[in-house]
């Protein structure tokens, strides 16, 4: 059961290796194959309303979605736990201060912040991922705050403070492993919704500009003509589903199989 | 129990607070967009001056030849210099109940010639004087003008309301075959005919595929144009649903800022000319839909030229005088092209920019609300663009849109032309009538094609989508001429 969404995302980063490695066009305009159904005329998932490839922009938007979520991810996370652990290390007015900061961000909605953010810089994927990046690190420094101050008063911490050990070595080596567990269930989980955010912000044409695929820009020009060939959004937006839905159930199952208090009950 | 009947209550009532009076029963015309100005002189876009057609009589009409007929007024040619405008019997009057008069007419024709944001102020711009001469108008001209009636195409409305200005835009009051009853929440206006009370609502709808729908689930009754070419082929395979098509008038160019350096150059624009496949465009994206342009006049109006070749696809000419430019893979050619937020035109923009990509042409495209997009054409914020001319019936489009003193804002000189023998040969064809002015239209034609002001695209066939009605007719110029007779089933 918990291979399948393991498979699925395999089989997502292969299709996006093959986006970057394959001498695919996904660009490419062929006035004869204008709204191709799926196996026909050579192609895959038909062709769109230019006659490109469905499938090539398909590796290529899935390329653009899994690049952007694994910056967006790995800035937050770093970014995110960085602010946290010290946060939770230091106490005091740095502790106050930043818990406010996380509670003004969290007061606001991730998504429409991400919006505003890239309006604000302008579209491309540059920005999209420091968009992103910009909102995700609350998530993960309120779950490393919070984490800290139940383990800095751990025996093993207390020895390495009366060892004379410096904060930032205490915090990288007798804290931060110790995170490590929670911190990756929630990249699975921030994993998800970057994709869905990149996919939302290319929809609205925050995200990736045309003629350049991505998801969210395939079924956004694909509505126009649903009626006629409703490929051209059932094909990225099924994709899109699958990947969110496969990193969420390995997200929950990663946490099920972290979390020992769960594991330990008959 | 009570609250959930309360609730109810006010949400019966909220419901039939937003169903607007007397709209239920009328017919609905889903159109993209909303008439900017409901003046009949001064309004510029396409929507506008159609639903005008059908709230103004005009003072002169056009027959199917394209010949001007009377329409409130009969004209008497006393010479070239001098005409008498008399009222044509009684015309009908104007829908508060007040007749037409030659106050009404006399004013139509100042505000035509003298407001500065008129589209017409070029062409009239000779009337000298208008004046009262017994139960007539005189009109004199500062230059012989055989042909002034054509130019009285003008929707007239009462001079009071002329005279207030832009109220006449908002409240409109014509002597056309529909009155107007009021605006729409959603941009969109009401519409009665005069004949028989049958309503008309124009319901704005941007989005295609919504159109599409609301045709489909019966919630309007008539669409026409501005949709995808696949979309209506899919439409009219349902019983309900039927296809009307007639050969248009409307014409479609590329045009160029003559004043850029790039651009500038008659022979960039020449291998633009050449690299563009219009034949595969049309084939494919209007599949069929459309005629090929040479010129902007259609094929077989009196002034358009019979003989002038298209220009042809040629990739390796086009390669070949871009390498006599100095351009090629080191340098490529980079030109950025403007064009509106439109799915469709932003389709054509992208297969014109994968062809010129062929010929080593970078083409970026920008494309634009329609405000933003239409204003930085008229200020001349442009290397290149995409639009169309809709409506035209007149050789007197070219002093408006070729002639160096059209320049915007007072014409539409769009790609700053200039060329003393086009405004030359404009202003000795004016003079002149019909049977003698034909030479010198084809001799403009012939000059404008050859130093390719603008790259005549298609002139696209206009494509009527009804249900519930009875038999319709589109219009050569995409007018709604069509509803005055409309039977609704």
């Amino acid at each position: 059961m918990n291979r399948l969404p393991a498979l699925i995302l395999g089989g997502w980063a292969l299709l996006a290796l093959g986006g970057w490695i394959l001498p695919l066009t996904p660009d490419a305009i062929g006035l004869e194959r204008l709204f191709a159904t799926p196996l026909s005329k050579g192609y895959l998932l038909g062709g769109d309303e230019l006659g490109r490839s469905v499938a090539e922009r398909l590796a290529a938007g899935g390329g653009i979605s899994l690049l952007v979520a694994v910056l967006s991810v790995a800035f937050s996370a770093v970014l995110g736990t960085i602010i946290g652990m010290l946060a939770g290390y230091l106490g005091g007015w740095t502790d106050r201060v930043i818990s406010r900061l996380i509670e003004v961000f969290l007061a606001f909605p991730g998504l429409l912040l991400a919006i505003a953010l890239a309006a604000f810089l302008g579209p491309g994927i540059d920005n999209v991922v420091i968009a992103l990046s910009a909102m995700g690190w609350v998530g993960y420094a309120r779950l490393s705050r919070n984490q800290v101050l139940s383990l800095r008063h751990r025996e093993h911490v207390l020895a390495a403070v009366a060892l004379g050990r410096a904060p930032p070595a205490i915090m990288a080596y007798h804290l931060l492993p110790l995170l490590l567990a929670p911190l990756l269930v929630e990249a699975s989980f921030g994993l998800a919704s970057a994709v869905v955010a990149e996919a939302g912000l290319s929809f609205l044409g925050l995200g990736v500009q045309p003629p350049q695929a991505s998801w969210g820009s395939m079924i956004r020009e694909g509505v126009r003509y649903l009626l006629v060939a409703p490929h051209l959004v059932l094909v990225p937006g099924i994709a899109l589903s699958l990947v969110v839905l496969a990193a969420n159930t390995l997200g929950d199952g990663l946490r099920d199989r972290l979390d020992v208090t769960s594991r330990s009950r008959p | 129990m009570a609250r959930l009947i309360r609730l109810l209550a006010i949400l019966v009532l909220l419901s039939l607070g937003g169903c607007r009076e007397g709209t239920s029963d009328a017919l609905v015309f889903a159109v993209a967009s909303s008439p900017s100005a409901l003046h009949p002189l001064l309004a510029t876009d396409a929507v506008s001056e159609r639903i005008n057609a059908l709230l103004y009589r005009p003072l002169v009409d056009f027959d199917a030849a394209d010949r001007p007929v009377p329409g409130v007024v009969r004209w008497q040619r006393i010479d070239d210099r001098h005409y008498r405008l008399a009222l044509n019997g009684s015309p009908v009057p104007f829908a508060d109940g007040s007749p037409v008069t030659l106050d009404d007419v006399a004013a139509t024709l100042r505000t035509a010639r003298d407001h500065p944001a008129s589209p017409h102020a070029g062409t009239l711009k000779h009337i000298v004087q208008i004046r009262h001469e017994g139960d007539a108008l005189r009109l004199n001209l500062s230059r012989p003008d055989p042909r002034l009636p054509e130019r009285l195409h003008l929707g007239v409305a009462p001079a009071s309301r002329l005279e207030e200005g832009g109220a006449l835009a908002r409240d409109p009051l014509g002597s056309g075959a529909f009155r107007f009853l009021g605006w729409q929440a959603d941009g969109g206006v009401l519409l009665a005919r005069r004949a028989d009370g049958l309503k008309l609502r124009f319901a704005v709808v941007p989005d295609p595929t919504m159109r599409a729908l609301k045709l489909l689930h019966g919630e309007a009754q008539l669409v026409q144009n501005d949709l995808p070419f696949e979309m209506v082929e899919r439409l009219a395979r349902d019983p309900a649903i039927t296809l009307h098509e007639t050969p248009g008038t409307t014409f479609s160019y590329l045009g160029f800022n003559l004043e850029d350096s790039v651009t500038g150059d008659r022979l960039v624009r020449q291998a633009i000319a050449l690299a563009i496949d219009r034949e595969a465009i049309v084939r494919h994206l209007f599949r069929g839909h459309t005629r090929l342009a040479t010129t902007l006049l259609v094929p077989g109006h009196w002034a358009a030229h019979p003989g002038l070749a298209p220009w042809p696809h040629d990739p390796d000419r086009a390669r070949a005088l871009l390498a006599e430019l100095g351009y090629g893979p080191q340098r490529p050619l980079r030109i950025t092209y403007k064009t509106s937020t439109d799915p469709f035109r932003l389709r054509i923009a992208a297969v014109i920019q994968a062809q010129l990509a062929k010929v080593g042409i970078a083409l970026t495209i920008r494309s634009h609300e329609w405000g933003t997009f239409f204003g930085d054409i008229k200020a001349g914020r442009f290397q290149m663009y995409s639009l169309s001319w809709v409506g035209i019936r007149s050789p007197d489009i070219y002093r408006h849109i070729f002639h160096s003193a059209s320049l915007p804002p007072g014409g539409a000189n769009r790609g700053r032309y200039r060329n003393p023998d086009v405004d030359a040969l404009i202003e000795r064809a004016e003079r002149l009538p019909r049977e003698q002015a034909v030479p010198l239209y084809r001799a403009i034609q012939e000059r404008v094609h050859r130093d390719l002001v603008y790259v005549p695209l298609w002139h696209e066939n206009n494509l009527l989508l009804s249900r519930g009605v009875g038999a319709v007719a589109p219009r050569r110029d995409g007018s709604y001429g069509f509803l005055e007779a409309l039977e609704k089933k």
